[in-house]
């Protein structure tokens, strides 16, 4: 089967770091991938690579067969399909929670507005989140915000989504209600590609762990076999660092 | 000697400071105890402050002697009681409340009703010179000669002169509300060309374009903020008339009546809002999280949508309060038009001035009409914040 996601030799540069240095990745299609490896190791800037926030030097990324990196593929028409959601949530400050779901729909897919909310408001429900449809976005918890971000992109009604560690921004007790809103989503077969530290969602949730170190994939594999048997020195090294403090 | 200077240099604060310090505890001394006679103890103050106000007038109250009298024996005594009451505060110290007459409830009482009385003496004094002011402004508007008194000539100046005060004072107003709405109208066409940036996937026509249109804002701005507005009121004006002359068939009258000194200002008092405004948008957009922009990109929209829906709207609510401020900054520095013969306050009281060969009265006149207007305008402004919840900007803002 044909990968939704291929990445070629992606690499990328902030002046003279070179932080990417050659990532080849497939995700296929219903696979939940997730990326772990220490600070500063280029997991953030793969995944803004992967919509193109990001502009890699060199390298392929292959969406449905389609490369992002061409300059003639009509970009904005495939972030559409592809979800993203942020560490800092990034709800737009001047809409409501309704309108933050409603904004893209509406202004890109040209969806009618009581179609738009009708969508909206059904992901709003599936987050938990129907009784706060009006509030001002800025008044959430960051728990309720980043649940909101979560519904926004999936009113898109993308292919993949890309998390960039959606729950370091969260305070321990809330991290929770975010966990179960992605694990739902992975058991209805989204397709999602997420950094984090949560090793035990990693676990527990992913198909495929990737270990990133100094801009290259060092290790890769299925849970069991990253985390109950790393290959790599430096695999063992940063997991052990983990389970010092959190048994797995 | 590099001691001598930082002495020097610190003194006035810290001097300020110690006897700011001093003040406050002694009025806190004061204040203690027998709030009332304070505050009355302030009033007599001011009541012996407002007697100096005109001092050669009297007005009802003041001109009625056994009036005064009995007025000056009650405050005399409330004086001398207050006196003796701190001075024997200051010797019980901790024991006063307990021990000193002075805290009795009849005398507390005393103080009460004894305050009252001041208070009514200082509304009386009150009332006496503003009576002697209308007495004093009634008279000089029937007078048929300017009156040599500083205060008597100011206002008949003002009211001799008054439909051209009024007659500036209306087109200050106007210079200063519709140059800043046409400049704003601009600046937002100019922010737009200033936050053009070339990316990787622009065809190189559409990079050179992008350059050009933000470098040719940056200039604008920098044209702008870098010249006087009076020398650009005057090129301006002339570049106008310019223009008229070799394009036109027109004769002077004509072009004096469409390219007037009222539209010659209006257009200099509107570019120079352009970029001042353009510079506070180009702030305000920048001041917008990128992760903003981020979110609205990852979902499909283009720059332009997320510009336009997520990024603008944000930056124009924060540039509202700056907006009025460039309003009230119009007010005053619309001033320098009267270069160009823009007939505005200013002008109108040079032309006084001129008039009556008297300089000062009529430029103090001015000085507290423009002061009116821009303290009434800044209340209203920030009155309109608070109710959009926007940050307050508090005071009168000055020149760009
Ligand atoms: N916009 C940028 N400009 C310059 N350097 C950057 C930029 N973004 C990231 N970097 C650098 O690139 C390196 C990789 O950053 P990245 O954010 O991808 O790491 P990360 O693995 O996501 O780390 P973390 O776990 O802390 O989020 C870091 O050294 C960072 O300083
Ligand atoms: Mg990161």
């Amino acid at each position: 089967m044909e990968p939704i996601l291929s990445i070629r030799g992606l690499e990328k540069s902030f002046g003279d770091l070179k932080v990417l240095k050659g990532i080849d990745l497939d995700v296929q299609r219903g696979e939940v991938v997730c990326i772990i490896g220490a600070s500063g190791s280029g997991k953030s800037t793969l995944l803004r690579c992967l919509n193109l926030l990001e502009e890699p030097e060199s390298g392929q990324i292959l969406f449905n067969g389609e490369d992002l990196t061409d300059i003639d593929t009509d970009l904005d028409g495939l972030r559409q399909k592809i979800g993203m959601v942020f560490q800092s949530f990034n709800l737009f400050n001047n809409k409501n929670v309704l309108d933050n779901c409603t904004l893209a729909p509406m202004s890109v897919r040209r969806i009618p507005r009581q179609q738009a909310e009708e969508t909206a408001i059904r992901h709003l429900e599936a987050v938990g989140l129907k009784d706060f449809i009006r509030a001002d976005s800025r008044r959430l918890s960051g728990g309720q915000k980043q649940r909101v971000a979560i519904a926004r992109a999936l009113c898109m009604e993308p292919e993949i989504m890309l998390f960039d560690e959606p729950t370091s921004a969260l305070d321990p007790e809330i991290v929770g209600e975010v966990l179960d809103v992605m694990r739902n989503l992975a058991r209805q077969g989204m397709t999602m590609v997420v950094v984090t530290h949560e090793m035990a969602f990693a676990r527990e949730v992913s198909d495929r762990i990737v270990f990133m170190d100094q801009g290259v994939i060092l290790e890769q594999g299925t849970p069991a076999e990253v985390f109950g048997n790393p290959k790599e020195a430096r695999t063992r090294e940063f997991l052990s660092r983990y389970l010092e403090d959190k048994a797995l | 000697m590099n001691t001598f200077l930082s002495i020097l240099r610190s003194l006035p604060g810290d001097l300020i400071r110690w006897c700011g310090g001093k003040l406050t505890a002694a009025a806190r001394f004061a204040a203690a105890d027998h709030p009332y006679v304070y505050l009355s103890g302030c009033a007599l103050i001011l009541t012996d402050l407002l007697v100096y106000v005109f001092s050669d007038e009297y007005g009802f109250f003041l001109s009625c002697t056994p009036l005064v009298m009995a007025a000056f024996a009650l405050c005399a005594v409330f004086a001398l009681a207050a006196l003796a009451a701190l001075v024997s505060k200051r010797r019980l110290k901790r024991r006063y409340r307990s021990q000193s007459r002075f805290c009795t409830p009849a005398a507390r009482r005393a103080a009460r009703y004894g305050s009252y009385a001041v208070w009514a003496v200082t509304a009386l004094v009150l009332a006496d010179r503003i009576h002697v002011l209308c007495r004093l402004i009634r008279s000089v508007m029937a007078m048929d000669t300017n009156p040599d008194p500083f205060f008597q000539a100011m206002v008949y100046m003002f009211y001799n002169s008054r439909s051209l005060f009024l007659t500036g004072l209306w087109t200050t107003l106007r210079l200063a509300f519709f140059g800043t709405i046409f400049g704003f109208i601009l600046a937002i066409g100019l922010v737009f060309l200033r936050i053009q940036t070339p990316t990787s996937r622009d065809r190189d026509h559409i990079k050179f374009v992008k350059i050009l249109c933000s470098r040719f804002a940056a200039l604008y701005a920098t044209v702008i903020r870098g010249t006087p507005m009076m020398l650009q009121a005057f090129i301006i004006y002339y570049v106008g008339f310019g223009l008229f002359t070799d394009h036109t068939e027109l004769t002077i009258t004509e072009i004096n009546s469409i390219w007037s000194f009222f539209i010659a200002g209006l257009t200099t008092v509107s570019l120079n809002s352009a970029a001042y405004l353009s510079e506070v948008l180009r702030g305000g957009v920048e001041s917008i999280d990128a992760g903003q922009t981020e979110a609205a990109r990852s979902l499909g929209m283009s720059a332009w949508q997320a510009m336009m829906k997520v990024v603008f709207p944000q930056a124009l609510k924060n540039a509202i309060p700056a907006i009025g401020n460039e309003m009230i900054i119009n007010i005053k520095d619309s001033s320098v038009l009267n270069c160009i013969g823009v007939v505005e306050l200013m002008y109108a009281a040079t032309s006084v001035a001129g008039i009556y060969y008297k300089n000062l009265p009529n430029y103090v006149s001015a000085a507290l009409i423009y002061l009116i207007m821009t303290c009434i305008i800044s209340a209203f402004l920030n009155a309109l914040s608070r109710r959009l919840s926007l940050s307050t900007y508090r005071g009168i803002p000055s020149s760009n």
